[in-house]
């Protein structure tokens, strides 16, 4: 479900936004309106929709306009034209004391730079919306407590802000957005100004935050890694307009142009390419009380070396045989089941690449893939596995 | 923003100081102007005996009207008549005739030697000389302004006190002069604390026994002073205080000098309490004696000035009325009562004064 | 040629004159109520300060500079106090404190917010600083004859005079201090829907603090700085005593009040400071 739709949204900066404004929709470039008006255009006609419970991940470089697009969809910037739904109501016509309620219940927002009360304990940044809202002492109190532990800050409450480490910061940046309970969380780059080993680990956290609340997130950030780690979508962003939107395999696959394809050179594809992605799709399957005959013909028909055993009914996969099986059983008369081989290797469909890389070393089959169900859906065969790195 | 708001603070201390320069030009040339407008007197006057060094005669200013008036008189006739250049210098009237010992300053035109209680210490050892009497008319003590006693049936006000006469009697009055500080008590406003009259009234306050219903509060300084009885008399309010004449208040206001016993030499003293009215006192001439010997021109001149309190409240009126300067003051004065001075000075110097008022 | 052309005769400051004529003769009863106002004030404050026994008084500055400072700085004071006791300054220090301090009360009560406003409102700071430009640099002089045709002598105007000359730190500071909370911070206040007021009260005064008191502690110290003019308009204290001894060229007396009011500038400085240093956080 569409939770955030964005339509045409422009932020000029500077005295007379709108006279640059008139400038832009005549076609005329960023540089050309910098020459001609000193007015900067932050974000220009950008168009764009979030889904409800999806992780939206902005992408770009510094000046791309993304922390401008960010402070758009709570109001911390004011749009110079476009219109941005929020379960489809527009949220630029809202009011003061509207834009207030708005701010206080629907969305929160975590900052690069934290955004931390230094006058304040660690429990009391965390009340900080809560008091905003005017929640009774000891329920803020309660909840607050309860984000802290959420995110794995328990006993640190009391602490001054200055106290914490700059991982431990954003944790209570988090929990300070969390506790509001908002639909929306907003994301500026939030983990950029943490060293790496600490960021993964707050990848890892966000990942599994994510699943238990399924929030709406948008998250901003320069690094093409962490964008296609925790993006269900992402969208890049240059110069004040959107290069692309898609999934971040659709972006790997079908890179819109070159700036695309410069920008995802040096990604690490085995952290994005899933199973899924590299799969051929239930193809040869072979019937557990088939006969070899049959499954010889089978597999002689197709171009594959090895065939996967399933049974018809569940569709599970009991083994995999090889011409040279097949031919052994129709000669001894043996049945398929005696004579597959068990030891082969099955991974679930969203297993990245550099799981099943590892994995696949231990065999010289092809890899099966799983659904949930444990039923074959597809299999790669170990050539298409390096090639998806390249 | 800070630096431009810092740069822009910057240009406007480069244009002061511009302003400050350009000033400092003019008032150093327009005593070379001055000079030759008086046509030459250094080569002119054959009778002086050291014509080429003329020393600038410095007039203490101690900050009052009539004292500026007489500055402004005896510069005037000083310049155009002998050749002299002068200048005021301000400054609190103790540290005027310290001034004035040092010899930073010159002359004091007007000397209320009753207030500086040093001044006649220094006049015995010789360390100022006292040239002559300015005038001696004047008066000092508590007064009220009119209307408290008669009522101003033009302004609507009726009389507070209409048996106010003698010191003695504001016993009676306390509730009409109230001292916003001290409920419950009255306000006599004392003259500033340096004068050594301030002192007086304070011993005078107690010896009527007025001190028990009366602070009788020093007032910092003379022009506060001045600005209280200002801002009650324009109020049309009571107000009792110490004040002197001639100035231009008791010019402009109507006022009432309160009753005391006639002067008595006996009873001009702590012990009995200063129990009767201020001697007039002789308002002198002091300079600086090594000054007065070295210039015996200016010395007789000075010697010979005497005015009156009377003399000298017209020329502060006229200045009050016509919102003159005090310079325009002194040249109508000079004009105005030019029998007055011409027996102070030489025929000759008389001639150029007269020619420089044209 | 070096002389201004006299071709018109600017008075500008007859109309001031005219001003300040009319509001003592027409608008009496404002500036009565405002005298009273602020001298009720003053008597009440002046009647709990000279109420507390004198021991106290050195007790309580002794036990402030020891919590605030340390031991040391709390004898420091107290030997300071002691010295102005015996000096035969006592009296005079207590009123010279309800005047400074009276003065300093009202300039927080309007400084702060038209500091506050001023950070806020581009415009009004436009119109504000060049006031206070020239509150600072008109000589007190020209305003202390006005504030006594308004209030009268004594502690009023001086009070009046003090304030003029103590507020403009604190209006100053305070905009600094609001202007300088840091971006990210009210920022992410915003992002929170807070009403102005919530912002204010919860994230920009407390982060400002520290600016602010600094102003706070500018603006006692410019209060002290006027304790002598003041008493040129009457107002009793440590600053008559110098105002007598200047005028008297007697040096003994001068030396001995004008250290009074040093030692009681510093303790007042020193206090004042470290109060603000109890409101930095490390970021």
């Amino acid at each position: 479900m569409e939770k955030i739709r964005v339509e045409n949204l422009t932020k000029i900066f500077g005295k007379h936004p709108h006279k640059a404004l008139e400038e832009l929709k005549k076609g005329k470039n960023r540089e050309e309106i910098f020459n001609q008006t000193h007015h900067t255009v932050g974000i220009g006609g950008v168009s764009f929709s979030v889904f409800e419970g999806e992780t939206f991940v902005i992408m770009g470089l510094s000046g791309s306009g993304k922390s401008t697009l960010i402070r758009c969809l709570n109001l911390l910037n004011k749009p110079t034209d476009g219109k941005i739904f929020v379960d489809d109501e527009n949220i630029l016509d809202y009011d003061k004391k509207r834009l207030r309620q708005f701010r206080q219940d629907k969305i929160a927002m975590v900052f690069q730079h934290f955004g931390l009360f230094s006058h304040r304990t660690v429990l009391e940044n965390v009340q900080f919306g809560l008091e905003v809202k005017g929640m009774e002492k000891e329920e803020r109190r309660t909840k607050s407590l309860e984000m802290l532990k959420a995110v794995g800050l328990e006993g640190w409450e009391d602490h001054m802000i200055s106290a914490l480490s700059g991982g431990m910061k954003q944790r209570v940046g988090l929990a300070r957005a969390l506790a509001n309970e908002p639909e929306i969380i907003l994301m500026d780059e939030p983990f950029s100004a943490l060293d790496p080993l600490i960021r993964r680990d707050m990848h890892t956290e966000l990942l599994d935050l994510q699943a238990k609340l399924r929030k709406t997130i948008i998250f901003i950030t320069h690094d093409v890694n962490e964008a296609f780690k925790l993006g269900d979508r992402i969208a890049v962003l240059k110069d004040g307009e959107m290069v692309q939107i898609g999934t971040p395999e659709e972006i790997l696959e079908n890179p819109a142009n070159e700036y695309i394809t410069n920008f995802i050179e040096d990604i690490d594809r085995s952290r994005v390419i899933k199973a899924e992605n590299i799969m051929r799709r239930r193809v040869l399957k072979i019937g557990r009380n088939t006969s070899a005959k049959i499954a010889l013909e089978i597999l002689t028909d197709s171009d594959f070396d090895h065939g996967f055993v399933t049974d018809r009914e569940n569709n599970r996969i009991h083994g995999v045989v090889d011409a040279d099986d097949l031919l052994r059983a129709i000669k001894e008369k043996l049945s398929i089941e005696a004579v597959m081989h068990t030891n082969f290797v099955a991974v679930r469909e969203d297993t990245y690449v550099k799981e099943i890389l590892e994995i696949a070393s231990e065999t010289k089959y092809p890899v099966a893939v799983i659904n949930e169900q444990g039923q074959y859906v597809g299999r790669i065969q170990r050539a298409a596995l390096l090639k998806s790195l390249v | 923003m800070t630096i431009r708001h810092s740069k822009g603070i910057f240009l406007f201390f480069v244009l002061v100081l511009m302003v400050f320069m350009i000033t400092a030009c003019t008032q150093e040339a327009a005593p070379e102007a001055s000079q030759t407008e008086g046509e030459e007197p250094v080569a002119e006057e054959p009778e002086q005996e050291e014509p080429e060094e003329l020393e600038t005669i410095i007039f203490g200013d101690a900050g009052w009207d009539s004292l500026r008036l007489h500055n402004e008189i005896a510069g005037f006739i000083l310049n155009h008549g002998y050749g002299y250049e002068y200048d005021v210098i301000p400054g609190s009237t103790p540290n005027i005739l310290e001034g004035i010992v040092k010899g930073d300053v010159t002359v004091l035109m007007e000397m209320w030697q009753d207030n500086i209680p040093i001044y006649p210490e220094y006049r015995e050892e010789g360390k100022v000389i006292e040239l002559g009497t300015n005038f001696d008319d004047n008066a000092q003590g508590l007064y009220v302004p009119r209307y408290v006693i008669e009522g101003d049936p033009e302004r609507g006000i009726e009389a507070s006190a209409p048996d106010l006469k003698h010191v003695e009697d504001l016993k009676n009055y306390a509730d009409l002069f109230p001292d916003p500080e001290d409920p419950g008590m009255g306000l006599i406003v004392n003259g500033p604390p340096s004068w050594a009259v301030t002192t007086i009234m304070e011993v005078k306050g107690a010896h009527y026994g007025l001190d028990e219903m009366y602070n009788i509060s020093g007032s910092g300084t003379e022009a506060a002073l001045a600005a209280s009885l200002t801002a009650a008399y324009e109020r049309g309010e009571p107000w009792v205080g110490y004040y002197w004449e001639p100035t231009w208040i008791t010019g402009k206001y109507d006022l009432v000098l309160l009753e005391e016993a006639p002067y008595d030499d006996d009873l001009w003293n702590e012990e009995s309490g200063y129990a009767c009215e201020f001697k007039p006192s002789d308002i002198t001439i002091a300079i600086n004696p090594e000054f007065s010997e070295k210039h015996p021109v200016v010395t007789e001149f000075l010697t010979n000035y005497e005015t009156s309190s009377a003399l000298t409240a017209v020329g502060l009126a006229y200045m009050q009325d016509n919102e003159a300067e005090i310079d325009e003051a002194a040249q109508w004065f000079i004009k105005e009562y030019e029998d007055l001075w011409k027996d102070w000075v030489t025929t000759e110097a008389h001639e150029k004064v007269m020619a420089a008022l044209q | 040629m070096n002389q201004f052309p006299d071709i018109y005769d600017l008075n500008a400051g007859d109309y001031v004159e005219d001003f300040v004529k009319w509001l003592t003769t027409d608008h009496m009863a404002v500036f009565d109520s405002i005298r009273d106002g602020i001298l009720a004030f003053l008597l009440r404050m002046q009647s709990i300060i000279s109420f507390i026994p004198w021991f106290v008084v050195i007790g309580l500055v002794f036990f402030a500079g020891w919590r605030l400072k340390g031991v040391k700085s709390g004898l420091f004071y107290t030997a300071m106090l002691l010295t102005i006791g015996f000096l035969g300054y006592w009296n005079d220090t207590l009123l010279t404190i309800s005047v400074v301090l009276t003065a300093v009360i009202i300039s927080l009560l309007i400084g702060i917010p038209f500091g506050i406003l001023s950070a806020n409102y581009k415009k009004m700071d436009n119109i504000v600083r060049p006031v206070l430009d020239a509150m600072q640099t008109m000589p007190s002089f020209v305003y202390l004859i006005p504030a006594i045709m308004l209030f009268g002598l004594g502690m009023v105007p001086a009070v009046f005079a003090t304030t003029i000359y103590a507020l403009p730190p604190v209006i100053r500071l305070t905009t600094l201090a609001i202007n300088s909370v840091s971006r990210d911070m009210i920022e992410a206040a915003e992002s929170f829907g807070p009403t102005a007021w919530q912002a204010l009260i919860k994230v920009e005064l407390p982060q400002a603090m520290p600016t602010i008191m600094a102003g706070v502690n500018q603006t006692t110290m410019m209060a002290m700085a006027m304790v002598v003019v003041s008493s040129m308009i009457g107002a009793k204290g440590l600053g008559y005593s110098v105002l007598i001894a200047i005028n008297r060229t007697d040096i003994a007396m001068g030396f001995e009040a004008g250290i009074s009011i040093v030692f009681l500038a510093i303790i007042i400085d020193r206090l004042t400071q470290s109060i603000g240093d109890r409101f930095k956080y490390e970021e």
